[in-house]
């Protein structure tokens, strides 16, 4: 990692900054959509960032809902395929959680045969991460080993200190940004840096106290315990805590249009029923209970084994879009109670 | 800040990924071209497809391969699907078999000689046919698993002297399914014993009646390694019966069929427990996915 000394940016000062920015790139942060923030593109409207960490994760900018892998075009029987090259983007505001998704997606994706359409757009974003001084309720990073203090995997990293932003640079390119632009920063003091740590160890705290911490070990332990057949009975099987996941990452590919066209790529879920079902019917995973224990067992025993690091982030999305009366993770705490 | 030393920082960033190198493979999904040169008809759903893949000035590309991989296959507008390789790398053209099952076998079963279709891959991790070597080899499979068994059949005739007693036990709903009737003569020829049997026989079936693994009672096959391809019934029974007549369950190598959309082990459509079966597979020993079946 490479350091520099932290630099400090007053709230005022971000907006200029990222109109700046936004002039080379496409800048992808936090804003209000009907109220609820959002990851969006940028487009000069109010920033999120005091808000909670946006539902929809912005592991949407490397692999969207939906995206096209290649388009193809026939001519006198043979087909020629052309790809979009990746936007040159910059996400502001990723929380720690969602760098931590992103790390374990780079060691999925990135390794071989390496996925290109997530890799081309992965090399092509600037992340501007920001700490997590004020974590959501139903978020627990800190349990998880995810947050709320973010230790890599970002260019740039901003921390709220109250006055404004202490600015830290984790890549060359972090700091090329703060070369350009650097009439927009001062010096950081050491009562900034000091503010940052203080803030931090209160957040932590109130994370570690206001939830129900459960290890990793006592998840695993948990999903052996747990009586599927009577959670499947609970899921309404929308698959809406695999679309907020920052780790998901199931997708399906189809074909749209002949004899020119495109193909697909749009995210899909492990706990639908047609996920696994071959063409003959026969059905590896048929029933939702042995689907939804796979989605845990996956986060929390195949993608360590594969990765070295842990499925889940902590994050909350699930639970906080979960259509049921049952939290995903009051599931698991029920189980070993 | 100009886009152009944007663009030059941008490949110093500090993800994981930027320091991993850019030499490794890379899937870019894009399909080679290949172009159907023959079509023969194996039964009444099944037909066998050479194909000659093509690079962008339409020459002919060399794809290597080893007996039990398997390719993904694109009909453009209907899209892709895995099948596996019918034809041995010890022979020429690259040929698949396909039985008609949804949409895209059906489109691909629509094409004529001169059509393309797209191909990926070769995919999985095939029979490891090192470790077959010097050993004896039973091959028993059933339906439309067959295919993948032909390739390593023709593998094995091709290298005959480095494999000891090989035998092959084949059984198919009905004669007229069985697929590669012209080929067992070949077979037998190289000192290799076919045994084949039908679920249900026909006026003009003279041949064995009844289930694989009565057929393996007859054969009676010394054990050695095994290479096993068709329905789930059939592959727990015939394991069973292999693991009773002495085989090892590690030199059971079992091909299995999986829901699969990408080959390269990200969509996550084909997981078995821990395992991709498009990366880790479709080759599984018998001891590894015994408990999984």
């Amino acid at each position: 990692m490479t350091s520099t000394p932290a630099l400090f940016l007053d709230h005022e000062s971000l907006v200029p900054l990222i109109e700046e920015l936004s002039k080379t790139l496409e800048v992808v942060a936090p804003v209000y959509a009907e109220g609820e923030p959002v990851f969006a593109t940028w487009k000069g409207e109010a920033l999120a960032l005091d808000a909670d960490n946006p539902l929809n994760s912005p592991v949407e900018f490397f692999l969207p809902q939906k995206e096209v892998l290649f388009k193809y075009v026939q001519y006198s029987g043979r087909y020629t395929f052309s790809e979009e090259p990746p936007k040159s983007r910059l996400i502001l505001g990723m929380r720690p959680c969602d760098l931590q998704a992103i790390k374990v997606l780079d060691e999925i994706f990135g390794t071989e045969l390496s996925d290109h359409p997530y890799t081309s757009k992965r090399k092509s974003t600037i992340i501007v991460a920001m700490n997590c001084t004020s974590p959501g309720k139903g978020c627990f990073c800190a349990s998880m080993g995810s947050g709320p203090a973010a230790k890599e995997g970002y260019d740039l990293l901003l921390t709220d200190v109250g006055s404004g932003y202490l600015v830290e640079s984790g890549s060359p390119a972090g700091m090329f940004v703060l070369r350009a632009n650097s009439r927009h920063f001062e010096e950081a003091s050491p009562e900034h840096l000091k503010e940052k740590e203080r803030r931090l160890a209160l957040a932590e705290e109130e994370i570690v106290k206001r939830r129900l911490a459960l290890t990793p070990e006592q998840i695993r332990e948990a999903i052996d315990e747990t009586d599927w057949e009577e959670v499947e009975r609970r899921c309404l099987r929308c698959g809406g805590c695999s679309l907020v996941c920052p780790v998901c990452h199931c997708f399906s590919v189809m074909d749209r249009g002949v004899p020119d066209g495109e193909r697909l790529r749009c995210r899909d879920t492990c706990t639908l029923a047609g996920f696994s079902r071959m063409t003959s019917g026969a059905n590896p995973r048929a029933s939702l209970g042995e689907r939804l224990r796979h989605w845990y067992l996956d986060k929390f025993v195949y993608i360590p084994e594969k990765t070295g690091m842990l499925g889940c982030v902590g994050c909350g999305r699930c639970s906080r879009v979960c259509l049921s009366d049952v939290d995903r993770w009051s599931i698991l705490r029920e189980a070993i109670e | 800040m100009s886009k152009e030393s944007l663009k030059m920082e941008m490949g110093l960033h500090s993800s994981t990924l930027a320091h991993k190198g850019t030499d490794k493979k890379v899937c870019r999904y894009v399909p080679l071209q290949a172009e159907v040169i023959d079509i023969d008809v194996e039964s009444s759903n099944t037909y066998l497809i050479s194909l000659r893949p093509l690079d962008e000035e339409d020459e002919t590309v060399r794809i290597d391969y080893s007996p039990g991989q398997f390719l993904m296959v694109s009909v453009f507008g209907l899209g892709e699907c895995p099948i596996s390789i019918a034809s041995s790398p010890t022979r020429d053209p690259l040929q698949i078999c396909v039985r008609e099952a949804g949409k895209i076998t059906q489109g691909i079963m629509a094409s004529r000689v001169g059509d393309v279709m797209g191909i990926r891959g070769p995919f999985g991790n095939g029979f490891p046919v090192e470790k077959m070597k010097g050993r004896n080899v039973v091959i028993t499979g059933g339906g439309s698993g067959f295919a993948t068994l032909r390739s390593l059949i023709n593998y094995i005739a091709d290298n005959r002297e480095k494999f000891r007693d090989v035998t092959v036990a084949y059984g198919a709903r009905t004669p007229q399914d069985l697929y590669f009737t012209s080929e067992y003569g070949s077979w037998q020829a190289t000192g290799i014993e076919v045994g084949i049997t039908v679920d249900m026989m026909d006026a003009s079936w003279k041949g064995n009646v009844g289930l694989v693994t009565s057929l393996l009672a007859d054969l009676n096959p010394s054990p050695g390694t095994a290479a096993l391809c068709g329905p789930p019934m059939m592959i727990n029974a015939v394991a069973k019966d292999l693991v009773n007549r002495g085989f090892l369950k590690p030199e059971i190598y079992i091909s299995l069929e999986r829901h699969m959309k990408c080959g390269v082990g990200k969509c996550e459509h084909c997981t078995m427990g821990p395992y991709h079966v498009c990366t880790e597979g479709p080759i599984f020993s018998y001891d590894v996915v015994g408990d999984l079946l």
